[in-house]
């Protein structure tokens, strides 16, 4: 059972630690707009800014470039440097679009990229951050279940930036849509598989 | 305050100027989630007033050396647009009421926004009066809280404003533009129901102690209206469906 709960409403009678909530005076509050899942408890955001971790496996436009340093636009407020080290493809232009992991974060402003790869052509979708771990699905079951129908090659970002290339990309964009949406709703998964037959078929 | 000659009568046969008994809030409506470009928003319809709030954020700070390491800084701007009211705000832009009221309300969100989740970065307010009536201020940080929490910006509690005063003998709340320019006292506040906290508290004219806590209470029996009105209209965003 989940249920909907504001910023300053009370989650737990007693003291819990969890994500997005904190405790005063023995109670349990939550800091955000969002889900509370009683089973799990678990406060889940249904909005808001994308949190940069280490590791994070992102997806970026490379928006400037100089001197072999270049400045990758994310969708975050900071500035993400990407710094070609021998591992690396050696050069991008303005504009290309990269997959890359997040090696460090400075002054929790500064994203330093590593692994930097070129996604040659297709197209990318940005969707809100809050939602990026529903369009992956557990275990990525939600997105390979649209790549399969769409026949699209996915790669989704941690940013909130999917990429897609190839075969029914209407199709997939519509149930990435569909899933912005709806993610807050049970029975999810359920609903995608239908309308991904439903449009098979058409 | 308008000048004390040519005073309307505010009090007719028990009653106040536009019908209402003196505990009693004029109808209001709040809707979330209304601006599509902001990250958050809220229009709220209180009485005659218009009041449109917008949140963008955490961005960059700008200026630069306004920046803060170890949390985020707050911006508001309040404005009330030329055409929002009969009196003279024709001209665009802030003035000396603007500024002050843009720097109470920022600083009523400093102590309910989560500063240090978002270091090095800023969270601008935007309060809007489309059309104003008395008791701005108070829908505007009401308008605010719901916008702030609808962009997803972490905060302790979701605060609510509202005016009270005194009309001669009387104790009153959410006072109108005539109540708000002729009556003896007005008192706007901002409280965060949670515990309570008063995190906004103005007044012109004077109250005695008796008085002021007569208001006090009467504007924590009004926020749990008016609370229920915002929690409310941010659910309304998600369709109240309570995912089971």
């Amino acid at each position: 059972m989940k249920q909907i709960i504001v910023p300053g409403e009370v989650v737990s009678q007693s003291q819990a630690r969890m994500d997005n909530a904190y405790v005063e005076n023995g109670k349990t509050y939550s800091k955000v707009m969002g889900l509370y899942d009683e089973e799990h408890k678990s406060v889940i955001p249904l909005e808001g800014p994308w949190k940069p971790r280490i590791d994070d496996a992102v997806i970026g436009i490379v928006s400037e470039e100089k001197n072999k340093v270049y400045e990758v636009d994310l969708g975050f407020f900071g500035r993400t440097l990407l710094i070609v080290g021998k591992f690396d493809r050696e050069s991008y232009k303005v504009g290309d679009i990269i997959e890359a992991t997040i090696k460090d974060i400075e002054d929790r402003k500064t994203i330093i990229l590593t692994r930097a790869r070129p996604l040659e052509g297709g197209t990318v979708l940005a969707v809100k951050p809050a939602k990026v771990a529903r369009v992956i699905g557990k275990a990525n079951t939600m997105v390979k279940q649209i790549s399969e129908a769409a026949k699209t090659y996915i790669i989704v970002g941690m940013n909130g930036m999917i990429w897609m290339r190839g075969g029914n990309i209407a199709l997939a964009t519509e149930a990435i849509r569909k899933i912005e949406a709806e993610a807050h709703i049970s029975g999810l998964t359920e609903r995608i598989r239908l309308m991904l037959e439903q449009n098979k078929g058409s | 305050m308008g000048s004390s000659e040519n005073k309307p009568e505010l009090v007719i046969n028990g009653k106040r100027t536009d019908g209402r008994d003196f505990d009693e809030m004029r109808p209001f409506s709040i809707k979330a989630n209304v601006l599509k470009n902001a990250d958050g928003s809220c229009y709220v319809e209180w009485g005659n007033n218009r009041i449109l709030a917008a949140v963008y954020g955490p961005k960059e700070v700008m200026p630069r050396h306004m920046m803060e390491p170890d949390r985020a800084i707050i911006k508001c701007r309040y404005a009330m647009a030329p055409f929002s009211s009969l009196s003279d705000h024709g001209r665009t832009g802030p003035n000396r009421r603007a500024i002050e009221i843009s720097k109470v309300i920022k600083e009523v969100f400093e102590n309910v926004v989560v500063l240090r989740e978002y270091p090095a970065s800023e969270i601008d307010i935007f309060i809007e009066v489309l059309q104003g009536d008395g008791g701005t201020r108070a829908a505007g940080i009401t308008a605010a809280a719901v916008a702030l929490a609808n962009a997803g910006i972490q905060m302790r509690d979701l605060p609510y404003a509202i005016s009270v005063g005194r009309i001669g003998e009387h104790i009153a709340i959410d006072f109108n533009m005539i109540e708000d320019n002729y009556s003896d006292s007005d008192m706007p506040m901002a409280i965060a129901p949670r515990n309570g906290e008063i995190l906004l508290l103005q007044m012109d004219g004077g109250l005695d102690r008796a008085q002021v806590s007569k208001a006090l209470q009467m504007a924590i029996d009004a926020g749990k209206v008016i609370s229920k009105a915002q929690s409310d209209a941010l659910r309304e965003v998600y369709g109240n469906a309570a995912g089971v």
